[in-house]
């Protein structure tokens, strides 16, 4: 038993967060979990062999390589050295290369800068020149160079479920297009996910123009369309809407998860940070919804119903703003108040998953405010001229061309023409039900082009040759359309009409000069009559225990199922669950009660007469009688990672993101959910601090060390530091400062971390034994309104005995809960606690304040991980490289291990213990798993093996880099020292790819640097300062900006539930 | 007892104790002349696919080596010539030599050249050449006097105290910065005088130039 420190306690020195309901329930699991160094089974061989076996196994094994050693010497193997036949100009082996590419989004494009090591992409960064942009991106565009290497992807063309060569497929298709011109497309129909490219959009009419009797549909699984769609009817033209948060004062938010789930999220997240630094004119966010979003979280005052209900909040506040003050509750009444208050500065914004009605409400009130062409632009856009999706089958008689996406699996699709063609990026689902597949390339293998959100062209530019012979787009669509030029290269040429120099300048910057202007004076051209109308037919719907609501959402991780196969993203925990591997059905703590059922529980949902099964995940601030259940998983045929993961949701799902009617049924099965939430409590310290903007400006220094009472503990170091004396002479000083007033939790940071560092994947079994490996977490807590509660501190241990687990979690304070996010990297604690315990010295200072790891020296002890007070240390229990893909999933029920064990496991058909005796760094890994996983590593970075501890190291290979170029350019000078003013500072991994900025990395012994600006303000603090570890990442305090007037203002739940926890504390005494 | 133990036993905890000492020093030894870089590593001369001599490029003709191992102040890796680059004089001078043969295929079909690795780090090590060669250390430092070689030997141990060697004390080996190819430059012909001028000029430059003594594991561990 661990000695609980006294310096310390919860109540008396800290704000009471709690991450889970477990924790807060207090039980006696989650004190055990608490109380162990490392979770349970965590240092324990889980394969069925015991210690004694093992060791005389591997004793038997070492005899033998020491009479291998013996006989062959200890030479180092033989390496070859083999240069270019011909020096390609301008290259130096082994710098890398940049280029300017962009990934295809749904609606839009993301302009990309892609590093390249010796012709293999390895990082993918945002194009920092494009204009208004920060450098940043999002977690699907950070991933998807993992799909670059995915060893599932489609590598054959087949034809009638044989692989077949490339040419006898083209010539197929040759075929194909014959027939088709000859008889004018009869009977072909083109079933494609929606693109934004020029080219593509030329070779459409190209095809319509050569076969008039095909017809094309476009479709896309999650559906991001209804803003245009929504825009154009009631503008009356065709548009797009822009939102320009950046602008907004007052921002409303219906049921529109623009920080999480919407369609260019990575600009919104920017432009709602800009508009958002702590100060005074911060902007204020409303957010109406039923499913606990970053959105939500983000938010100043959340209004929690039912996603079918959003429609009367709506039509109560525009009753408010159009000056008919109809009955209306206090928080709509209060909120309209706030919108017109702010006018044209504020903006109205209705989610994906909203029907249109509340699109145009949110348009109509965004009008009455003159919000058009503020705070939002309206670009116009060519008319769309989609077929409707029912038609498919009747179109596509003879020949249906399946152009990426994948209906077998989101549209419940089967085939019924003759023949259908596939261009495919994976052997998935409808690759099955295909007559003809082509391997599709991936875009980072293509030429192509796109138009951003905001209206730029954008080049698509390849960074290697496909990997298996993929076919691009361009040239599948051109060749079927029997183009004179199918190369896709000079299709997007032609497309754009550019002069050469023109063109390299395009692909240079990565964006085109101009781009098209937002249209200004567009009025709406509905009455508020038509209005009326309008809401006369909107049913109102209550949804109650025996009608469910469903709310289908786009999943933070696998997207619509196709990042199912992305080990990243399955292990990335969900924003707000917190969960890895798996989806769940979620659902209030009330709902749960009236059905119930508790977390882990599987139940049958049904909706419309069909039926889907999965575990229920009780999560705080849901909507009452709303089941939230995330699309993408439960894939059949995705590939060894994604295979099997979750349930799929799109058996029920019938293109309405929003349908009541369903009803729940236990099945009596119990299923193990792998979330991260439980792991590294804080144990109640004050981690993180905020404050409500009026607090803010009345103390702008409340966040320092004198915290709410909390006094830094009267303790001197005894010994000198070392550090002390090595920074006199080191040119910089290396710190980071971490806005939590910016940061909305969305996880980009964890994946460029992931990306950027060789992170490998463990697994679902591993994640549950808490051996996950991200060195940059992000922490979120749920802090309740302690009136709810029973002021009972959650970390006072004896306290709660006879509470059970039952009643905690059906207690009614988890309703309405607060959210905050924490990302937590290393501190780089100047004096560090992780260097003092390390018996071999493999984690030391170097002299530019950095925290180092020297895997090398490490020996696995693991006494610096249990000595941080951050728990931000990760240790490799296994040789995660190595693992086999098929592993992950933990498909295996938990309580059977996952993992097998290389005494008894076949690789490739041969023993791995046999596999091992030939090349010791084999691994369990088939060979085109290996092939595949090589080429994704950064070469910067050491790919550890087991046995070694690791941690975020502020990419001190990023840091190295940048002083080897400065000091290389120095030569025989002084002029050696980075510096912003010269642009020389490196970014981090994680700050170069934040959409909000949050993150700032730099020199703080430049006085002048963005981050000694940053660690100047009132409110920074560290966190655990107390413990006087000295970090070096410090963090801003949060500042919340809730409107005095509304029924629900109060200062942060926190900072109410200490307060009341301390004069508890003060009147017992 | 005498009947149990007979008298020659007497001597054996002296034997032991002798015998395990010298089998303590023999192991020692071995392992330090057998297994340590200085064994493994320094000597090491692989027979190249191409007989290229350093000797007659380096050194006779005076090639300076940046001509072929062009990225040397550039990037990480000193690379290895392209076959094309040996093809910018050898399509000209001895043009048809049959030991040539392989340069030639090289050069016109695009197929590379075998070359047996020589030099190595660990991949847990990040050298750079370009900071080193840029700021005064040259080559010779640790290739050793290539330009005298017909065959490239490895002659220095490159192990981490080596490295350190150098790292500790960059003002004994530092030198100026036009001098980094010349291996058989020396700041004077009599040695007492060269090694005097070297510590005060090595010592200048590591003030002049701010050229760091990095001793932590982040300058060479990522």
């Amino acid at each position: 038993m661990k000695t609980i420190l006294k310096y310390a306690p919860a109540p008396t020195t800290g704000r009471r967060y709690w991450r889970s309901l477990d924790e807060l329930s207090d039980t006696p699991e989650f004190k055990e979990w608490l109380h162990r160094e490392f979770p349970a089974g965590a240092s324990e061989m889980e394969d069925g062999q015991t210690r004694r076996s093992f060791l005389k196994i591997m004793s038997a094994s070492f005899a033998l390589a020491g009479l291998g050693l013996a006989g062959a010497g200890c030479r180092r193997p033989e390496e070859k050295l083999e240069p270019f036949g011909k020096q390609p100009a301008d290259y130096v082996f082994g710098e890398p290369e940049y280029y300017a590419t962009a990934m295809p989004t749904r609606t839009g494009a993301m302009p990309l800068v892609v590093k390249s090591y010796e012709g293999r992409p390895v990082k993918i960064e945002g194009n920092a020149l494009y204009p208004g942009s920060n450098g940043s991106t999002d977690r699907y565009a950070q991933a998807s160079i993992l799909n670059l290497y995915d060893p599932d992807r489609a590598r054959n063309f087949t034809q009638d479920g044989k692989a077949v060569s490339r040419e006898t497929a083209l010539s197929s298709l040759d075929e194909l297009s014959k027939k088709i011109t000859a008889n004018g497309g009869e009977g072909l129909a083109f079933l494609a996910e929606s693109s934004t490219s020029p080219s593509r959009a030329r070779l459409q009419k190209n095809i319509a123009l050569k076969f008039p009797n095909s017809k094309w549909f476009t479709y896309d699984a999650i559906d991001s369309g209804i803003h245009q769609r929504a825009a154009t009817q009631a503008f009356g033209q065709s548009v797009r809407p822009v939102f320009n948060f950046d602008k907004a004062k007052v921002i409303l938010s219906l049921d529109c998860d623009f920080l999480g789930g919407e369609d260019d999220v990575h600009n919104h997240i920017r432009k709602f940070a800009a508009g958002r630094k702590a100060g005074e004119g911060m902007n204020r966010l409303y957010a109406v919804e039923s499913l606990y979003t970053l959105t939500g979280a983000g938010a100043d005052h959340r209004l929690r119903i039912p996603a079918s209900q959003v429609v009367k909040t709506a039509a109560e506040i525009l009753g408010q703003v159009m000056g008919g003050a109809s009955a209306s509750t206090p928080w709509a009444a209060e909120c309209a108040k706030d919108l017109i208050v702010a006018g044209k500065n504020a903006l109205v914004v209705a989610g994906h998953r909203q029907p249109i009605e509340v699109h145009l409400l949110a348009h109509a009130i965004n009008t009455a405010l003159n919000g058009i062409g503020n705070t939002i632009s309206l670009l116009p856009v060519e008319k769309t001229t989609n077929e409707d999706l029912k038609n498919l089958d009747g179109a596509a008689t003879d020949t249906l061309v399946i152009l990426g996406g994948n209906p077998a699996y989101n549209l419940n699709w089967s085939p019924k023409s003759k023949t259908v063609v596939r261009l495919g990026y994976y052997p998935d689902e409808t690759a099955e039900k295909s007559f003809l597949n082509f391997p599709a390339a991936h875009y980072l293998e293509s030429w192509s082009d796109a138009v951003t959100s905001d209206g730029s062209v954008v080049p698509v530019q390849p960074l290697i040759q496909p990997l298996f012979n993929g076919l691009q787009e361009l040239e599948f669509l051109a060749r079927l359309a029997g183009e004179s030029e199918t190369s896709a290269y000079e299709i997007v040429r032609t497309t754009s009409g550019l002069s050469e120099a023109a063109w390299k300048q395009f692909l240079f910057n990565g964006f085109a000069a101009s781009k098209t202007e937002s249209l200004t004076g567009v009025k709406m051209v509905q009455s508020s009559n038509d209005l009326n109308q309008l809401l006369a037919n909107v049913k109102s719907i209550t949804p109650s225990a025996s009608n469910l609501e469903v709310v289908f959402f786009r999943d933070a991780k696998a997207d619509d199922g196709a990042l199912a196969n992305n080990g990243w993203m399955q292990e990335l925990p969900d924003p707000i669950t917190k969960m890895t591997w798996d989806n769940a059905v979620l659902i209030s703590r009330k709902t749960a009660r009236d059905l119930g059922v508790q977390n882990g529980d599987v139940v049958e949902i049904s909706l419309n007469g069909k039926t889907v099964s999965g575990p229920i995940w009780t999560q705080p601030g849901m909507a009452d009688y709303s089941l939230g259940l995330a699309l993408g998983y439960g894939r059949e045929k995705a590939g060894r990672v994604g295979n099997g993961v979750g349930f799929n949701a799109y058996k029920i799902f019938s293109g309405k993101f929003i349908e009541a009617g369903a009803t729940v049924k236990k099945t009596g099965a119990t299923y193990t959910l792998a979330c991260t939430q439980h792991h590294w409590s804080m144990e109640g310290r004050p981690a993180v601090r905020e404050a409500n903007l009026e607090e803010f400006l009345k103390e702008p220094t409340f966040a320092e060390e004198n915290f709410h009472g909390v006094e830094p503990p009267v303790v001197k170091s005894l010994y000198p530091n070392p550090l002390d004396e090595a920074k006199k002479t080191a040119l910089h000083q290396w710190g980071m400062s971490i806005d939590l007033n910016a940061c909305v939790g969305c996880g980009t940071c964890i994946i460029a971390c992931q990306s950027e560092n060789n992170i490998p994947i463990v697994g679902k079994d591993q994640v549950l034994r808490g051996r996950e490996m991200h060195w940059l977490r992000v922490d979120r807590y749920f802090t309740s309104d302690p009136k709810r509660k029973n002021n009972k501190s959650p970390f006072d241990f004896g306290a709660d005995e006879n509470q059970s687990d039952e009643n905690q979690q059906f207690a009614k304070w988890i309703d309405d809960v607060q959210v905050v996010n924490q990302p937590m990297p290393c501190q780089m604690c100047e004096s560090a606690p992780c260097e003092s315990v390390c018996p071999v010295n493999a984690t030391v200072h170097d002299q530019e304040g950095l925290n180092v790891m020297a895997y090398n020296r490490c020996i696995g002890t693991r006494y610096c991980s249990n000595n941080c007070p951050y728990k931000v240390r990760r240790f490799n229990f296994l040789d995660y490289n190595k693992r086999p893909l098929t592993e992950l999933n933990g498909t295996t029920k938990f309580g059977v291990t996952a993992y097998s064990t290389t005494l008894t496991h076949k690789t490739d058909g041969e023993a791995d213990i046999l596999r091992w005796w030939k090349d010791p760094n084999s691994g369990m890994r088939t060979e085109d798993e290996w092939d595949l996983i090589k080429l994704s590593k950064n070469p910067d970075v050491t790919v550890r093996m087991r046995g070694v501890m690791e941690k975020c190291t502020y990419c001190t290979q990023r840091i190295e880099q940048a002083k080897i170029s400065q000091k290389a350019k120095a030569g025989g000078s002084d002029n050696v020292r980075l510096t912003e003013a010269a642009g020389t500072v490196p970014k981090t991994a994680c700050q170069q790819a934040c959409p909000a900025g949050a993150i700032v990395f730099g020199d703080i012994s430049d006085a002048a640097s963005t981050v000694s600006t940053l660690k100047k303000l009132p409110h920074n603090y560290s966190v655990l300062g107390d413990l006087l570890t000295k970090p070096r990442t410090t963090y801003l305090a949060r500042i919340r900006n809730p409107n005095p007037a509304m029924p629900d203002y109060h200062v942060p739940f926190s900072t109410e539930e200490y307060e009341n926890a301390s004069l508890a504390k003060k009147g017992n005494s | 007892m005498s009947a149990i133990f007979p008298k020659w036993t007497n001597w054996l905890p002296l034997a032991l104790g002798v015998g395990a000492a010298l089998t303590g020093v023999a192991v020692a030894a071995g392992v330090t002349i057998y297994l340590t870089p200085k064994y493994t590593r320094a000597g090491y001369q692989p027979v190249q696919p191409v007989p290229f001599s350093h000797k007659i490029h380096a050194g006779q003709l005076g090639v300076d080596c940046r001509y072929c191992h062009s990225g040397v102040d550039k990037s990480w890796v000193a690379n290895i010539p392209s076959a094309s680059t040996c093809m910018n004089c050898h399509n000209q001078v001895l043009k048809d030599d049959p030991r040539l043969a392989l340069v030639r295929e090289s050069a016109t079909n695009n197929t590379p050249i075998p070359w047996v690795q020589v030099h190595i780090t660990p991949d847990y090590v990040y050298f750079n050449h370009s900071v080193h060669v840029t700021r005064g250390i040259s080559c010779v430092e640790c290739h050793g006097r290539v330009d005298q070689m017909d065959e490239v030997r490895h002659v220095k141990s490159f192990s981490m105290s080596f490295c350190l060697d150098c790292h500790r004390d960059p003002a004994a080996h530092i030198r100026p910065t036009d001098k980094v190819t010349d291996l058989g430059w020396k700041w004077d012909a009599d040695p007492a005088k060269a090694a005097q001028l070297q510590a005060v000029n090595g010592a200048k430059f590591v003030h002049d130039w701010k050229v760091e003594s990095l001793q932590s594991c982040s300058a060479c561990h990522r």
